[in-house]
């Protein structure tokens, strides 16, 4: 079929304004600010119901388009830059917020809400519950972030987002409408189990077994007062043991850690950033005393924080993208890994090297996951956009960090498609073959996402 | 910084990084972006413009119509520079717009609907964007004896003076009343609906007109009840080298002023309800977002409410940019929104104080049938009675 009578149909499904192959819009999403190079994309179409998305991939299978589902656009990693052409399905035009649960806390939305719409919808109307926010700018979608098991100022105590998802709709390869978790068999989308849980399938998966149109995520009671409470550590193996106490006095919310060379009065120091939440001032002033304790035990002191920065890391969500204007370039990539907690000094000594070696300023951070459970380890990376050879620098970096990761027994998350390669290079071939079982036996034509996860 | 040369605007445009805070409210409820709103794709965010413009310097792209159209749907409202989170580079994003529509017209690239604007300004029979015959003021002067030298000059507006003529009377009856040593002359378009467009080749002559004309009267302050005039002559004839030592000031300035030296006294009350509409050349462009509102609030038996999106994060009337003439039902239906929010307060009456988005919200609420009456703040004042102390 001509590209021309493939618009046609796509603007049938979907409407005129919204299918488009027009030059300008291809160029917008054929790039990311990330520093992948560009790639091409053949159609952007933007769907408003799931019924619109069933009758696109049931297209896409019959003319064997590659079809790859976005949110905000924001992995930096190029997850949604077809690596084969195709069909970009820009899914923010579904941005209904169906239901919010407050009983069983979750809240049902259609997958282009927003993280920032959620909050704010919450916040007006149900100021006592919070979703999962990541520290990615306001205009990520939802199922964007949770779908990449995305983190945030939730996720030390109560896991990455990935695990946060209560149920999903999800359009399959073949154009099925299937649904998974408890809103299988019941109205309630209050659960994933106990059943076989399938939620997994499309969780790092970057699109490649279907298209996420609804889910539901969980919603936490929100502590009426929050409080962040500064540490500096000197010593990155004294880093393990702080973060264990910390957790062991079971008052954090959130902890990050944070080290960056640069203004000059950072140099040498790890920052320990803990969020401590209570019902009183009364209760965060004695969870505050607690930290410091924690502090002078564990080799680290307590730091008293400058209003200027306390009002930026009060800020839901912080303001991260300030780390992506650093160079004032408009570029920006991080490798984000998961990695054992005992193996944080190592990534942050090697990651300072690896920083140092490509000229970049060292600017790493760290967020506890689960507890103690893991940790994501962030090594960011700004660069100018305007100039070829210093995003290839950065490529360089993301490659050489994509190794330490993996090393360091970790791994690199949402990885580009030189990071999964290497992801695929080190995993037990039976993994790989289960996941090319599934893949192949869900999307035959191969359709969802070609390129990435591509087990050979 | 002045971004309408080649170089200031091109070597810094690549620091959008695309993360999307243009694009939403304060508190990300809504989309702020009448354009974003409107389109859907990321193209047409500010984000997506930024990105184009520095594809086509960057060689990656090439000028098109449709990228020119791009960048041409967008009302300039600035209502992203209030949320884009990069500091000093979020106040240029407007200028970057412009500055790349400037380049698109230098290309051939401006759309059809927007190069009447030139065509008829700079028509000699005209010198408006209207095409209506040019006045040259001097029977208003006679009508209100107004005087051959003064120290101000009220700068109607091609908006004021040809389509919104109610506006325009009712500004002079309030300057006569309060015995402002005013007068008006031959003026030319300010070039406002130029510059927004990217028509700059006769701009920086119909600056300096204006001037040599204002000069010539002896005035050294200047008065408009246009916020597109004011923004105009306040900030862009300097960015485009037509210097001036004119206090530039809007009427709500003035009228704000004559109550606080109590030289204005309202004698009547106004018992509606009413809320106001911040026009974006007062408003984002230009800083202006208390003066009217302590305006309305001195009216006796007013009672004022304010819009959800107010001030920094109010939402544009959709008129501005050319996007008014290049794309008129939706602009009208930008101004729809508007008038829904407006109803929301329960007033009955949307105020501003600008023509330019009168004439919009006028539109869309006859379109629409909304139901309510738009009126400017000097339109108000002319219905009550007031003293003036001298």
């Amino acid at each position: 079929m001509s590209k021309e009578k493939i618009l046609n149909d796509l603007e049938q499904i979907v409407g005129k304004d919204f299918a488009s192959n027009r030059k300008e819009d291809l160029f917008i999403y054929s790039l990311d600010p990330g520093a992948s190079l560009p790639r091409v994309v053949d159609y952007v179409v933007m769907p408003k119901s799931v019924e619109e998305v069933q009758k696109i991939v049931k297209l896409a299978n019959k003319e064997g388009i590659p079809i790859v589902p976005m949110g905000g656009g924001l992995t930096l990693s190029a997850l949604v830059v077809p690596v084969k052409g195709g069909i970009v399905l820009d899914m923010k035009r579904m941005d209904k917020i169906i239901e919010i649960n407050d009983m069983s806390k979750y809240a049902l939305i259609e997958a282009g809400v927003t993280t920032g719409h959620l909050l704010s919808y919450l916040n007006e109307n149900y100021p006592d519950l919070q979703p999962p926010v990541p520290d990615a700018p306001s205009a990520a979608t939802v199922a964007g972030n949770v779908l990449i098991h995305g983190s945030g100022y939730l996720s030390q105590k109560y896991g990455d987002h990935g695990a946060m998802i209560n149920g999903l709709e999800v359009v399959l390869p073949n154009g099925d409408i299937c649904k998974v978790g408890s809103c299988s068999l019941s109205d309630y989308w209050f659960t994933r189990g106990p059943i076989p849980d399938l939620i997994g399938l499309f969780t790092s998966s970057f699109g490649t077994l279907g298209i996420v149109t609804k889910l539901a995520v969980k919603l936490f009671y929100k502590p009426k007062f929050r409080e962040v409470v500064f540490g500096l550590a000197t010593n990155f193996d004294d880093i393990p043991n702080i973060l264990s106490k910390v957790i062991e006095s079971g008052l954090a919310e959130d902890v990050l850690l944070g080290m960056q060379d640069k203004p000059d009065w950072m140099k040498g120091y790890i920052f320990v950033i803990v969020y401590v939440t209570g019902e009183s001032q009364d209760e965060i002033d004695a969870n505050t005393k607690v930290l410091k304790r924690i502090y002078r035990k564990t080799n680290a002191r307590y730091m008293k924080t400058p209003p200027r920065i306390r009002e930026i890391y009060m800020e839901k969500p912080i303001f991260a993208a300030t780390a992506a204007d650093f160079r004032k370039g408009g570029g920006f990539e991080y490798v984000g890994a998961f990695l054992p907690i005992e193996n944080l000094p190592k990534a942050f000594k090697g990651g300072a090297e690896i920083s140092k070696r490509h000229g970049i300023v060292p600017t790493i951070g760290s967020r506890l996951i689960g507890q103690t459970h893991s940790a994501m380890a962030f090594f960011s990376y700004s660069f100018n956009r305007a100039d070829p050879k210093d995003m290839k620098n950065a490529r360089e970096a993301l490659h050489e960090t994509n190794l330490l990761a993996l090393e360091l027994g970790g791994i690199p998350w949402k990885a580009e498609l030189e990071g999964q390669k290497l992801i695929l290079d080190k995993m037990d071939p039976n993994y790989k073959k289960l996941f090319k079982t599934i893949r192949d036996t869900l999307d035959p034509n191969h359709i969802m996402n070609p390129g990435n996860w591509e087990v050979e | 910084m002045k971004v309408q040369t080649e170089k200031d605007w091109k070597n810094i445009i690549h620091r959008c990084f695309r993360c999307g805070y243009c694009k939403f409210t304060h508190d990300y409820s809504d989309f702020n972006c009448p354009s974003y709103k409107k389109f859907r794709f990321e193209t047409y965010s500010t984000g997506g413009r930024l990105w184009l413009a520095f594809g086509v310097i960057n060689g990656d792209i090439e000028w098109s119509e449709g990228l020119a159209n791009v960048l041409y749907a967008c009302p300039t409202c600035g209502n992203c520079m209030e949320n884009c989170r990069f500091d000093k580079f979020n106040f240029m994003l407007v200028d970057f717009i412009e500055a790349a529509r400037a380049e698109a017209n230098k290309q051939g690239f401006c759309p059809e609907n927007q190069k009447f604007l030139l065509e008829r300004t700079t028509n000699k029979a005209y010198f408006n964007p209207y095409a209506e015959e040019n006045s040259d003021n001097e029977d208003l002067k006679k009508q209100y004896d107004l005087p051959d030298e003064a120290e101000w000059v009220y700068f109607i507006g091609c908006t004021s003076n040809y389509r919104q003529k109610n506006l325009r009377d009712a500004t002079l009856r309030f300057l006569k009343k309060a015995n402002i040593d005013f007068t008006l002359v031959n003026e030319h378009c300010c070039t406002s609906p130029l510059l927004r467009t990217g028509q700059l080749s006769p701009v920086k002559d119909f600056m300096n007109y204006n001037i040599q004309k204002i000069k010539e009267v002896g005035a050294d302050k200047v008065i408009t009840s246009c916020a597109g005039c004011y923004r105009t002559l306040k900030n862009d004839f300097a960015k485009h080298d037509a210097e001036h030592d004119l206090e530039i000031i809007h009427t709500s300035e003035l009228i704000l002023k004559l109550l606080k030296e109590e030289k204005l006294k309202f004698t009547s009350e106004f018992n509606r309800t009413v809320t106001y509409h911040d026009p974006c050349h007062l408003g984002r462009h230009s800083g202006l977002y208390e003066e009217p509102r302590e305006v309305y609030k001195q009216i006796p038996g007013i009672k004022f409410v304010e819009m959800k999106r107010n001030r920094e994060n109010a939402w544009c009337c959709g008129a501005g940019g050319g996007v008014k003439i290049g794309y008129p039902d939706w602009s009208i239906e930008i101004s729809k929104e508007r008038l829904e929010e407006a109803k929301e307060t329960g007033a009955s009456i949307v105020s501003s104080t600008c023509p330019f988005c009168r004439t919009n919200l006028s539109d869309a609420n006859k379109a629409f049938d909304m139901g309510l009456e738009v009126l400017d703040l000097v339109e108000i004042i002319d219905q009550l009675e007031y003293e003036i102390n001298e």
